[in-house]
């Protein structure tokens, strides 16, 4: 190996390793102005470069951006572009835990702020997948009850009425995210592993039980989203990378 | 990026060639994201701290697939593979075993 590459992994592995020793004590300030984030913001997307970009993330997020129902990758299609320009920076500044993603979103992967701008209006747009991964008590039930009881003491002064999510306050789109995916970051938020979590919403779930969880989550899965934001069957494909 | 898709249809036709691919393994190398950190031919990894597996030994690939899945492994970069490995069984893993391990 070159004395160049040599030196380039190892400060990757740095990065990394100060990525993953930070503790939950390190949660840092949310949405603090500056940085990248903000400079995205500024930028004027370009979404051709956008869907090139989109490539590096489509090899887990898949190709529509619908993750999977296994909750291992989040839906991102259809997402509040400002929650996604927000999410990517934290990722990559290290303010946000994601072994997985991190090296995906380095400058060397996808780019420049210009490159977040890009792929984020790209996502924001994609049409969010019809079948996604809902919990398992159907409306009717005594656990959607309590699920839907939570959520509007709890959740929709943020969330909105129905996980709509706000993209203008960063507040992330919630309905038909997967329930899996959506169990894990809301124990990790509740348990302060995210670290770039809400500390309002730290506080105001810091005393839901699993069993909460579960039935607030599960309630959120079984809203309808606006058919105009979802693809038109669980088929779809999308054709800029359909050959 | 026009570059990096030529290479990658280059290395995915280079393997087709190398008559090495055993469907099952082939398609669960790219259906469960290894080949996102791995790379596409299985040689050229995203960052240089992480291993090439073509030709790898295979009893070795599934000793660590199981180990990091089920955290008796968790040193190295370990905590960003055990993120994926919910989505593998250890019937998949052994196929994507024996086609890494036939890899040129």
């Amino acid at each position: 190996m070159n004395p160049k590459l040599l030196l380039k992994s190892g400060m990757i592995a740095l990065s990394l390793m100060s990525a993953s020793v930070a503790s939950a004590a390190d949660i840092v300030k949310w949405n603090a102005a500056g940085g990248e984030e903000e400079e995205a913001l500024k930028l004027e997307p370009d979404l051709e470069n956008g869907m090139d970009v989109f490539e590096v993330c489509s090899a887990c997020h898949l190709t529509e951006g619908w993750g999977e129902k296994t909750g291992t990758f989040p839906q991102i299609a259809g997402q509040h572009r400002n929650v996604l320009i927000k999410q990517l920076a934290d990722i990559r500044a290290g303010n946000r835990d994601n072994p997985t993603m991190y090296p995906f979103s380095l400058p060397e992967s996808i780019g420049d702020a210009q490159a977040l701008a890009d792929v984020t209006a790209y996502i924001a747009k994609l049409p969010m997948n019809p079948d996604w991964g809902k919990g398992p008590w159907p409306p009717g039930t005594p656990e959607y009850a309590k699920g839907e009881k939570l959520f509007k003491d709890n959740c929709v002064k943020c969330h909105k009425a129905h996980g709509e999510g706000d993209n203008e306050k960063f507040y992330p789109k919630i309905q038909g995210q997967h329930y899996k995916y959506m169990l894990r970051q809301f124990e990790w938020i509740r348990d302060g592993k995210r670290r770039n979590a809400n500390p309002d919403m730290m506080k105001q779930i810091k005393n839901f039980s699993d069993d909460d969880m579960k039935k607030v989550i599960n309630w959120v899965t079984h809203q309808k989203v606006d058919p105009k934001l979802l693809a038109p069957s669980k088929d779809w494909v999308n054709p800029d990378f359909a050959d | 990026m026009k570059n990096k898709t030529f290479a990658l249809a280059a290395a995915t036709l280079a393997l087709a060639i190398s008559g090495a691919v055993q469907a099952g393994g082939a398609e669960l190398y790219q259906s469960k994201t290894c080949w996102s950190c791995h790379g596409k031919d299985a040689k050229s990894p995203v960052l240089p701290i992480y291993p090439k597996l073509a030709g790898q030994n295979e009893a070795y690939l599934l000793n660590q697939m199981k180990d990091i899945k089920s955290g008796t492994r968790n040193n190295g970069q370990s905590a960003a593979m055990k993120g994926v490995m919910g989505m593998v069984n250890e019937a998949e893993m052994a196929e994507i075993a024996k086609w890494l391990a036939g890899l040129k």
